[in-house]
C-alpha cells in the first residue's frame, strides 16, 4: 500500500520542522499513540492502539527519524508488531517555505502489513490510512496554533 | 414390497439434523479435565524463528502449558508423503515458518477464552525471508527455497507420453495452445475443523474423535508421524460432519497436533478452529498453470494433446497431494477420444496454505484448460464450439472405451447427453438471441463444457507420481476398497454399519435402500450407523468420504453385505422348511416357497433362531448374523510399466450449456440460465442426487465468479474472513435445470456412479466459455478466474484502449 499527499502548513519553515520533530507534539498527533519515549537517536519506542476493520489491538512499534536535512527533508520508518500482527512503514516529508508563515509539506508513504491485519483489514487499510494521516495533520495543525500563541 | 432404491425418498438424517439433534463434534461432550487450546501462528510467509517467549504468557492463570515446536519434534516423524523429495512436515513450524497462518505454539489451558487471551502474550522473533508466491517464478534457479534440504521448490515431476504424439502434431493442420491459470480456492464448510484428542500413557495410546473423513490411508500417516504402532491410534468419527468438500482431510495434521498436545500437557485437549484460521491455515484447493497444445485437422478433430501443469502445493508437499495432478490421470482427455498424449506434471511449493482434498478435485484444473482449447480451437477455425465437441466426443459404440492414459471409460452415450444439453438450453435459437442483443448494445454469451466425472479412486494412482522403477522397489498399490457390516439382532432387526464417514450427503439413507431391497423389510426398519471407528469398524486404506466414492464404492459393499445376511437367513429357512434355498424368497419380511406356497418362515424367526436356539441351525452354521463384507472393483490394478493406470472406478458424464449476460457499465457477470445433463449410471435416490448437484453447481459458480485465497506478491495473505473471501449465497444462485440419462454402470452391481462433483469441475470452464463467447467482440479471451466484475471491467477497459 502507498500513497501521497500535500498539505499547507501555517508557519514559517523552520517553526514547523521544530513542532514536527517535538516528540511531544508527535505523542499527542499520532492517532492511537499511548506513549512515545527516546531509546536513541531520533529513535523512539511508542505504545499504538489502531483499529483497522474488525482488528483492534496494541502494537509495540518503533519510530525512527532518518536522512534529515534541516530544515527540507526527512524520513519516518515506523515498525509495529503485536496481535494483530505486523506493520512496516515509511514516510517521506518533504517542507518547501511559501511565505514567512506558510509552508507546503508534501509526503509520500509505503506501508506493509501483515498477519490477522492483512487477512481481514486489506480492504479498509488505504481508507484508515487516509484517516491516520488526515488526523494527524489536523493535530498538528492545532499544535502550530497553540504553539504559534505560546511563542 | 416395491423397491426403494431409484426412488426419491426423503432423508433419515434430516429429521435430527432439524430438531437440534444432530451429533457433530462440537456437540459430543468432553471427557473431565479437558483443557482447550488455542494456536499462536506465523504473520509472516516466509521467516526464521528467533526466539519464542513463552514465560509471559505462563503466567496467566489457568494456563496448562504451551508448546512449541521444539517441544513437539522429539515426540514425532516429519508426516510421510508419496513423493521422494525430502520434504520434512510437521504439524507445527520448528525452525522456519513457510506460510501466514502456520503454527509456531500451542498454548493450553483451562477454557478457550484464556487460551486466547494467553497466546496474545506469546512473543515470537523472527527474521523475515524472502518469500515466493508465484508458481512459474518457483521454479527459477534464483528462486527463494522454501526447503532447504530438498534444493529446489519443485516436488515432484514426471513426463507421460501415450500413443504417438509426435506424429499427431507433424500431421496437424493447425497447433492451437495457450496457457492457462486456476487459481487456489476453498470450499468453506460450515462446520470448521474440530478435534478432542486424550493421550492415555497407562498404554501408550491415543484417542482422537475428530470431523475427519479419510481417506484412511491417513491413518498409517497420522500413527507413523506419532511413532505409535497404528492400532494404538484410535480415530472416532462422529456421526454428523458438517460438510467437508475434501477440505477436512487436511484436519490430519491438527489431529496429531492435538494428541501432541494432550500427552505433553497430560489431560485430554479440544480444538475448534475458527473462521479465520479455516480460511488461512486448514487446507485448499490447488492452484495450477497449464501449458496446453492441440495438434487439430480444419475440421475441428483434435488428433493429440500436450499439457505441461504445473500444481502449486503450497508451503508443504502433504497427504494425499501430489494427488491432484494424477487424480484425473485416466480422463486427462476428457469426454474426447483423442489417441495421443503428452502430459508434463510438476508440483512446486511456494509460501502459501498447504493444499488438499476439494470438491472435484484436480477436475476444475484440468477442464477449464481443457474445455477451453476446446473453444478456442472453434473460434480460431471458424467453426460452432457445439460442432467442434460433437466431432470429437467418444462415439456411443466405443464403450468400455479405453482412455490414452490407461482408463476404462465404463459406460455411457455422450453424444445423446450432449444433444439433450443442447436441445433443453435451446442453443440454436441463444444465438440469434444473442445476435440481436449484440447489435442492441447488450453482451450475451453461451457457453458449452463437456466432462468425465471420475468416481471411486483407484488407491493404486497415487504411484503414479513414481517412476515404473521407483515403483518398483516397494509393494504394488491398487483396489478401492471399502467394508460394510449388517447385523440382525435376537429379534430381527437390523442394523448397517458403514465406513464412508459421511458428511451430509445422506448415505444412511441411501444405505436402508438398498438393504430395504435386498432384505426385502421397510427402510424405516433399518438402522445405519455412519460413526467410524478405527478400533471397531470394518474399514480399509481407502475408506471414507472422497471422490464421490459412496455410490459406486460403499454402495456395493453395504449391497454385497446384505446379499450375504440374506444367504444365511434362506439357509436357514431351507433347513427348517426342509426345502432348497433357491426355491425361496423373501416377501414383505416373510419367506415362503415358490412350489409349496403353505411353506413359511419369518425373518424374525430366522433370525431368532441363530441367536436363541443355535443348535437348530444347519450343520456347521455359526450362530448369530453379523456380516461383513468388503468390496473393491476388478479394475481397480496398479500403474503398469508404461504408467497406464486406470485411476477411477466410474465415469460419469456431464454435459452443460451456461447463458450469461454481461453489464457493459459495471462488467458484473450474470447467468442467465444453467442447463446441465447428467449419466451417473443407475441413480440409486434422485432427490439426493438433485441435492448434491445443486450444491456442487454452486460451488462451481463461485470458483468461476467470486472464490480466491488471494496472497500478495509478498506472500501475506488477503482474505481471511468472509468479507474477503466471497462465496456464493442464495441471491447468486442462477436458474438451473437438471436432466439425468442413466446409463447403468457394468462395473457395479447397482449400475451406479458417483456424483455431486461434476459441476464443481464443469462450472468454472462452463462459464468461462460463456464469458470469453460475450466478449468475442471486444477480442476478449478468458484464461484465469475468478470473473470478478474487477476483473471483466479492467479486460473491458483495455480493449477499448487497443481498438481506439
Amino acid at each position: 500500500m502507498d500513497g501521497k499527499g500535500k498539505i499547507t502548513l501555517e508557519a514559517g519553515i523552520e517553526r514547523a520542522w521544530d513542532v514536527l520533530l517535538d516528540p511531544n507534539v508527535l505523542e499527542k498527533c499520532i492517532t492511537g499513540c499511548k506513549k512515545l519515549e527516546p531509546i536513541g537517536d531520533n529513535k523512539y519506542k511508542a505504545d499504538l492502539a489502531v483499529g483497522i476493520a474488525a482488528v483492534k489491538g496494541k502494537y509495540d512499534s518503533t519510530i525512527e527519524i532518518a536522512d534529515i536535512e534541516k530544515p527540507n527533508h526527512y524520513k519516518l520508518i515506523v515498525q509495529g508488531e503485536g496481535g494483530p500482527g505486523n506493520v512496516e512503514a515509511t514516510g517521506t516529508i518533504d517542507l518547501t517555505p511559501i511565505d514567512e508563515n506558510t509552508t507546503e509539506l508534501s509526503y509520500s508513504y509505503e506501508a506493509e502489513v501483515g498477519g490477522k491485519v492483512a487477512m481481514i483489514g486489506q480492504r479498509m487499510l488505504g481508507g484508515v490510512a487516509k484517516l491516520i494521516i488526515q488526523d494527524f495533520f489536523k493535530k498538528l495543525g492545532k499544535e502550530l496554533k497553540r504553539n504559534e500563541m505560546s511563542a | 414390497m416395491e423397491n426403494v432404491v431409484g426412488k426419491p425418498v426423503p432423508r433419515v438424517e434430516d429429521a435430527r439434523l432439524l430438531m437440534g439433534q444432530g451429533k457433530y463434534i462440537d456437540d459430543i461432550g468432553t471427557p473431565p479435565n479437558t483443557a482447550h487450546i488455542a494456536i499462536v501462528r506465523s504473520a509472516y510467509p516466509h521467516a526464521s524463528i528467533q526466539s519464542i517467549q513463552i514465560e509471559k504468557a505462563l503466567e496467566v492463570p489457568g494456563v496448562k502449558g504451551i508448546i512449541t515446536g521444539k517441544d513437539v519434534v522429539q515426540y514425532l516423524n516429519p508426516f510421510s508423503v508419496g513423493v521422494s523429495a525430502p520434504v520434512k512436515y510437521y504439524p507445527i513450524a520448528v525452525d522456519k515458518v513457510r506460510y501466514v497462518g502456520e503454527p509456531v505454539a500451542v498454548v493450553i489451558a483451562k477454557n478457550r477464552y484464556i487460551a486466547e487471551d494467553a497466546a496474545e502474550l506469546v512473543k515470537v522473533k523472527y527474521e523475515t525471508l524472502e518469500a515466493i508466491v508465484d508458481i512459474e517464478k518457483s521454479m527459477e534457479d534464483d528462486a527463494p527455497l522454501l526447503h532447504e534440504n530438498v534444493g529446489s521448490n519443485i516436488a515432484n515431476h514426471r513426463s507421460f507420453h501415450y500413443g504417438d504424439a509426435h506424429s499427431a502434431f507433424k500431421n496437424a493442420d493447425r497447433i492451437i495452445k495457450h496457457t492457462f491459470n486456476f487459481p487456489k480456492y476453498s470450499a468453506t464448510p460450515v462446520e470448521t475443523y474440530g478435534i478432542i484428542a486424550q493421550y492415555e500413557s497407562s498404554s501408550d495410546q491415543y484417542t482422537i474423535n475428530a470431523n475427519f473423513h479419510g481417506p484412511f490411508v491417513i491413518q498409517a500417516v497420522m500413527a507413523g508421524a506419532l511413532k505409535i504402532p497404528s492400532n494404538r491410534l484410535r480415530i472416532i468419527v462422529p456421526k454428523d460432519i458438517g460438510g467437508s468438500y475434501g477440505i477436512k482431510a487436511g484436519t490430519f495434521p491438527y489431529m496429531v497436533l492435538c494428541a501432541i498436545a494432550s500427552r505433553i500437557a497430560g489431560c485430554p485437549v479440544k480444538w475448534i478452529e475458527d473462521r479465520q484460521e479455516h480460511l488461512s491455515a486448514s487446507s485448499s484447493g490447488t492452484d495450477r498453470v497449464t501449458y496446453i497444445e492441440a495438434a487439430v485437422q480444419e475440421d475441428g478433430k483434435v488428433l493429440g494433446l500436450k499439457m505441461k501443469m504445473i500444481d502449486n502445493v503450497g508451503a508443504y508437499i502433504r497427504a494425499p497431494e501430489p494427488a491432484c495432478l494424477y487424480r484425473t490421470h485416466a480422463n486427462t482427455t476428457g469426454a474426447y477420444d483423442i489417441p495421443n498424449l503428452m502430459v508434463d506434471g510438476y508440483i512446486v511449493m511456494t509460501n502459501k496454505l498447504p493444499t488438499g482434498l476439494i470438491r472435484g478435485y484436480g477436475g476444475q484444473e484440468l477442464y477449464f484448460p481443457l474445455e477451453r482449447i476446446m473453444q478456442m480451437i472453434a473460434h480460431e477455425l471458424q467453426l460452432d464450439p457445439a460442432d467442434v465437441i460433437r466431432r470429437n466426443l467418444i462415439k456411443t459404440e466405443k464403450f468400455p472405451y479405453h482412455t490414452a492414459s490407461g482408463g476404462i471409460y465404463d459406460s455411457g452415450d455422450y453424444e445423446k447427453g450432449f444433444e439433450l444439453a443442447l436441445a433443453t438450453g435451446k442453443y440454436t435459437e441463444f444465438r440469434e438471441k444473442q445476435e440481436k442483443a449484440r447489435k442492441e448494445g447488450k453482451i450475451f454469451g453461451v457457453g458449452l463444457a463437456c466432462i468425465v466425472e471420475p468416481s471411486g479412486s483407484n488407491m493404486g494412482y497415487i504411484t503414479i507420481a513414481l517412476t515404473p522403477e521407483e515403483r518398483a522397489a516397494s509393494l504394488p498399490k491398487s483396489g478401492c476398497a471399502e467394508a460394510a457390516t449388517i447385523s440382525m439382532d435376537p429379534m430381527g432387526n437390523v442394523n448397517v454399519r458403514i465406513s464412508t464417514t459421511p458428511s451430509g450427503q445422506g448415505h444412511e439413507t441411501v444405505a436402508a435402500q438398498i438393504v430395504a431391497d435386498v432384505l426385502q423389510i421397510p427402510r424405516e426398519q433399518i438402522n445405519v450407523v455412519a460413526e467410524l471407528d478405527t478400533a471397531t469398524s470394518a474399514w480399509s486404506i481407502a475408506s471414507g468420504s472422497y471422490s464421490s466414492r459412496f455410490a459406486s464404492l460403499g454402495s456395493s459393499a453395504v449391497y454385497y453385505a446384505a446379499h450375504k445376511v440374506k444367504e444365511k437367513i434362506l439357509k436357514i429357512a431351507a433347513h427348517h422348511l426342509q426345502t432348497k434355498e433357491d426355491d425361496l424368497v423373501i416377501e414383505s419380511a416373510i419367506i415362503r416357497s415358490k412350489s409349496d406356497p403353505s411353506k413359511k418362515y419369518s425373518m424374525k424367526r430366522a433370525a431368532g433362531s441363530a441367536h436363541w436356539n443355535p443348535l437348530s441351525l444347519p450343520d456347521g452354521m455359526q450362530p448369530g448374523i453379523y456380516e461383513t463384507y468388503y468390496y473393491t472393483a476388478t479394475i481397480a490394478e496398479p500403474p503398469d510399466e508404461n504408467d497406464l493406470i486406470n485411476s477411477s472406478i466410474t465415469y460419469g458424464f456431464v454435459a452443460d450449456m451456461v447463458t450469461v449476460e454481461i453489464d457493459p457499465e459495471t462488467a458484473e457477470v450474470k447467468i442467465l440460465d444453467y442447463f446441465t445433463i447428467h449419466d451417473a449410471g443407475k441413480l440409486l435416490n434422485p432427490l439426493i442426487v438433485d441435492g448434491q448437484i445443486y450444491g456442487g453447481l454452486v460451488h462451481g459458480l463461485g470458483g468461476a465468479l467470486y472464490e480466491e485465497l488471494a496472497y500478495d506478491d509478498k506472500g501475506q495473505f488477503l482474505t481471511g474472513s468472509f468479507m474477503d473471501y466471497l462465496c456464493p449465497t442464495a441471491p447468486e444462485i442462477p436458474n438451473i435445470t437438471i436432466k439425468h440419462i442413466e446409463t447403468p454402470s457394468p462395473v457395479t452391481p447397482l449400475g451406479a456412479k458417483g456424483l455431486g462433483e461434476g459441476n464443481t469441475m464443469s462450472a468454472p470452464v462452463a462459464i468461462a466459455n460463456a464469458v470469453s463467447d460475450a466478449l468475442t467482440p471486444y477480442n476478449i479471451m478468458i484464461d484465469s478466474l475468478p470473473l470478478s466484475p474487477t476483473k471483466i471491467w479492467q479486460l473491458l477497459q483495455s480493449s477499448k484502449v487497443k481498438t481506439t
